[in-house]
């Protein structure tokens, strides 16, 4: 199908740069309503349901960009083919079919919901939401930018693989999902060739002896990242402007520093997510500059143009794989930058032994470590370590523990012990999850079973020593909370135990365990999590204190 | 030295919900001397003066003799001005304040319309950009209140939303009027700042009125790192689509077909999007409106040793610089524990007299003895907040304390149609 290669802004020749995506084929509905999304042009602002767009035998190919821009119907074909290649993505990583972060099946995608600068994910409403604005040059419409459309896709595709990331838990936790999201959002438009060829031609032919050729010294690390990423962020939205533009841009910018995410301008989830997005483009800018010295030069100054856009293509995606792999090898809750880094290694090496090629594997390690991201596991590689010894099998039936989750219970709780399960708690097994991989070493596929078990204890402040933590400064000893536990287990098609990865509940005699979950508690304190309410006007409300000096709780301290 | 003023008569007009406050400094000789602190009403009472704000208007006339020495408009806010446009507006021109004190963010040379001299450097272009922010923020005010009656047929969006959608989009309304009229006003006109020295010398002989806040957008950001902020994009953003609006809105998508019945399929999300639109408006009419009371004047009038808080609408942001950040705020909350009189800041809301403030003040006590604090609050219940979310105007907590600990003159007290006002007297 045709879409918006990026957002209106980019264009190729004077016009809208679009390009052709693969969704999957679907008998669609009018709407266009499919199996998983279902598209309502429905417009709050001027109470208006626009006629359902039905998708065509030529996919819905658009006319001019006046007549592109001016027709809902093409909005609503290009957010459904956005949202579905999307999700056509996070399935083809994860090797499985992937649920949205609600019951149902269909997610709502609303592409003129009403006018205002803003684009949401809403749970609970099991939709997208996207707003258009008006500027003095024109209409601009979210649903038209992919980067915006595939953003706030992939939280509602993250949210259905992990809920309790969206949960108040640490400032790298509250930052993840706008990290990832941006992430995923960016390495999708630069998977599509036709972007990066469009950027990198702007003045790729300055000097060149002919067309359809860069020189050398145009994909050095600092040119890409100013002629590819920064030129990204140059022509979001065109004349409008793009409310992303200023994020993409300041991610580039961020200089690497290890000691960056103490800093306390990076405490804040946007700018701390941020950092996540820096080191990932730049393992992504690095990577493949590598990968262009490897290749034959011409006339020994030059290299030929669609090589290079397809080599970032190719690296883009390869990347966008590992990212959306990793979350399945990260814990169930309150998940950090390191957590995720050792994930994305132990993803990727699981089905891609051989890293040679591209050396994403080193890339990722090397920029997240400047960033002063380390891996979580403690392994010279970086990567999760293996259990120790083979788990008790006493009277568990190998093939239901694919997919009852009451087997693979039944499994944890012989193993209770062993796998750090508190026998007081509230226990579920809150996913099982069997996918097949297809490794692209030797085409052979991978089978895995993930389960996530999640863990709750109840309890008041005053009962917080018995868990080895203390209560935060100004705490009453009345006060309510719970504490949250849990294991992502990683079984082998014979239903063995591969990786275990835990943030289990905090205990006693486990001094090293309950600093993280000490420094958690200081945060929902400090950060009112533990009070109910955190919407778009008190986000805006936070960030306005914040810069002031006026910290949550002293805000607290002084309402009545 | 000149002489000081042997007492003062404090009196608050029922206006509703709003702020309006007479002055009234009593001399052993010649003639007493009147500060007005705002004039204005977004809901006006209906136990009120039956004549309205005109008959308020007049009523100040009387009261203060036809002639005002100081005029303060703490913000913009319509339930603070609204009194100074229209009719009630020429009558106080009539009273020719000496001094007209408004806060900085409404000095003309920023307005981006303007072109006087702005004193050049980063520091005018930021402030420029504050008030441009204002003007776009007011805008938006306006836009919102055009989404009431669409508010209102959609049944997924509650009443309470809609109210409070229209109660804050006209509070927030740009007073284009009141604001001319303030400009006109005044032999000298002061945009006062944190530690704005007010030269009040002949005009009120021996009150010595410090200002507290706003801070400048210089002091504030000494205080904290960060510059461009999502929050500024968000609003200029939002001010240059409005203005765009402005010029003609049309249709969307002029010619594109429309469903003749709502699909089955749509039946079920469409109230969800209303009522998502409906909390939207009023979350980001919130965040606006409190940025508007943070840019209140916090005047602290000091005659001898008693001194009285007037803060107009300003919370706890405002508050934060003159309380914590600045260099003397020992000093200053040292001073203000020993007021004897407190205007309740913002009609009582939950976030507007901070609690550390409050504690401070040294007057404090829960028996009716000679000398205990006097407060004031102008109010109207069931406009603003809500109860069920501990956000309501005035707050309950916060209205129990005042009348435990102080003695408070509440405006919604007031029954009589005739006597629309309450009074405190105090001498020095």
């Amino acid at each position: 199908m045709e879409v918006v290669a990026q957002d209106p802004g980019v264009l190729r020749d004077g016009r809208i740069l679009t390009t052709t995506v693969k969704v999957p084929w679907e008998d669609l509905e009018p709407g266009p309503v499919g199996h998983r999304v279902c598209v309502v042009d429905y417009d709050s602002s001027t109470q208006t349901m626009y006629k359902p767009a039905v998708v065509g035998e030529d996919g819905g190919a658009p006319g001019s960009d006046e007549e592109l821009m001016g027709d809902p119907g093409f909005h609503a074909r290009n957010v459904y083919a956005l949202v579905m290649r999307t999700l056509a993505r996070f399935e083809y990583a994860l090797g499985r079919r992937v649920n949205w972060g609600f019951r149902a099946h269909q997610l709502k995608v609303i592409p003129h919901a009403f006018e205002e600068m803003n684009a949401f994910y809403s749970p609970e409403d099991e939709a997208l939401v996207f707003g258009y604005y008006r500027t003095p040059r024109g209409v601009s419409f979210t649903c038209t930018f992919q980067d915006v459309v595939v953003h706030e896709a992939c939280h509602a595709l993250l949210d259905g693989l992990r809920q309790r990331f969206m949960a108040p838990s640490s400032p790298d936790q509250a930052a993840f999902h706008e990290g990832f999201a941006d992430i995923v959002a960016l390495l999708s438009v630069f998977s599509l060739g036709d972007v990066l060829l469009t950027l990198l031609s702007e003045d790729a032919g300055k000097g060149t002896p002919r067309e359809g050729l860069i020189a050398k010294d145009r994909v050095s690390v600092d040119a890409l990242m100013d002629s590819v990423l920064l030129g990204l962020a140059d022509q979001m939205g065109g004349d409008i402007g793009s409310p992303r533009a200023g994020a993409l841009r300041r991610s580039v910018r961020i200089e690497p520093d290890e000691a960056i995410l103490d800093w306390p301008e990076y405490e804040e989830a946007h700018a701390r997510g941020e950092i996540l997005v820096a080191a990932m483009m730049r393992t992504f800018v690095d990577v493949w500059t590598r990968r262009l010295e490897s290749l034959g030069s011409i006339e020994g100054e030059y290299l030929d143009l669609g090589r290079v856009a397809e080599e970032g293509a190719t690296i883009a995606a390869s990347l966008l794989t590992m990212a959306i792999r990793a979350i399945d090898y990260t814990p169930p809750i309150h998940i950090d930058f390191r957590d995720y880094l050792s994930a994305l290694l132990t993803a990727d090496g699981e089905i891609r032994s051989d890293d040679s090629r591209y050396g994403l594997r080193e890339g990722l390690s090397k920029w997240f470590g400047r960033y002063g991201i380390k891996p979580a596991s403690d392994a010279a590689d970086g990567r999760w370590n293996a259990p120790e010894g083979p788990l008790q099998y006493d009277g568990v039936r190998f093939q239901s523990l694919q997919t009852e989750p009451i087997e693979m219970f039944s499994l944890l709780w012989a193993n209770r012990k062993r796998l750090r399960i508190d026998p007081g708690a509230y226990t579920r097994v809150a996913s099982l999850r069997p996918c097949v991989r297809i490794s692209p070493d030797d085409g052979l596929p991978l089978h895995e079973t993930v389960a996530e078990c999640t863990q709750y204890v109840r309890l008041r402040a005053d009962e917080l020593g018995q868990f080895g933590l203390t209560p935060p400064e100004g705490m009453p000893p009345e006060q309510e909370l719970t504490l949250e536990g849990g294991s992502t287990l990683i079984l082998d098609e014979y239903g063995r135990l591969k990786f275990e990865i835990y943030n289990p509940l905090p205990r006693k005699r486990s001094p090293s365990g309950n600093a993280r979950a000490q420094a958690r508690l200081q945060y929902l304190w400090e950060n009112g999590a533990m009070n109910a309410g955190a919407g778009f006007a008190a986000r805006l409300a936070t960030m306005h204190r914040r810069r002031l000096g006026l910290d949550d709780r002293i805000a607290r301290s002084e309402v009545w | 030295m000149a002489t000081p003023p042997t007492g003062i008569r404090i009196r608050s007009y029922n206006v509703g919900f709003g702020d309006c406050f007479l002055l009234t400094f009593n001399y052993a000789s010649g003639k007493p001397r009147n500060v007005l602190i705002d004039f204005g009403s977004t809901k006006q009472s209906g136990t009120g003066p039956s004549g309205g704000m005109k008959e308020i208007a007049e009523k100040i006339r009387e009261d203060c003799g036809g002639k005002l020495e100081m005029l303060v408009a703490t913000h913009r806010h319509a339930d603070h001005i609204s009194g100074f446009g229209g009719d009630t507006g020429k009558v106080i021109i009539e009273l020719e304040p000496e001094i007209v004190v408004q806060p900085w963010t409404e000095e003309p040379g920023l307005d981006p319309e303007a072109s006087g001299p702005d004193g050049g450097g980063n520091g005018a272009l930021h402030a420029r950009a504050a008030v441009a922010r204002i003007s776009a923020m007011q805008a938006m005010a306006a836009a919102a209140l055009e989404q009431v009656p669409r508010l209102e047929r959609a049944p997924g969006v509650s009443k309470t939303v809609t109210e409070q959608v229209s109660f804050l989009g006209e509070t927030n309304l740009a007073n284009l009027d009141a604001v001319r009229n303030l400009a006109s006003m005044g032999k000298k006109h002061v945009y006062a700042h944190f530690g704005t020295k007010l030269a009040l010398g002949r005009i009120l002989p021996g009150v010595r009125v410090d200002v507290l806040g706003p801070p400048t957008l210089e002091q504030s950001s000494a205080i904290s790192h960060q510059t461009a902020t999502d929050e500024e994009e968000f609003w200029h953003l939002a001010g240059r689509h409005l203005a765009a609006v402005e010029g003609g809105d049309g249709e969307l998508f002029p010619g594109a077909k429309k469903a003749r019945r709502i699909p089955q399929e749509a039946r079920w999300v469409i109230p969800r999007i209303d009522r998502m639109r409906g909390e939207e408006l009023l979350a980001i009419l919130r965040s606006l409106d409190g940025v508007l009371n943070n840019t209140s004047v916090i005047l602290l009038f000091e005659v001898g040793e008693r001194r009285l808080v007037f803060p107009g609408d300003a919370q706890l942001e405002n508050w934060h610089y003159a309380l914590r950040e600045c260099d003397d705020a020992e000093a200053i909350r040292k001073r203000l524990a020993s007021a004897c009189f407190y205007k309740v800041g913002h009609h009582g809301s939950l976030n507007a007299t901070p609690k550390s403030l409050w504690n401070g003040f040294e007057h404090r006590d829960a028996k009716p003895e000679p000398g205990r604090l006097a407060t004031m609050v102008s109010t109207a219940a069931g406009k603003h907040g809500s109860t069920a979310r501990g956000t309501e105007v005035p707050r309950k907590v916060l209205i129990d304390e005042l009348e435990k600990m102080s003695d408070l003159k509440n405006t919604q007290s007031l029954k009589s149609r005739s006597t629309f006002w309450n009074d405190v007297e105090l001498e020095f």
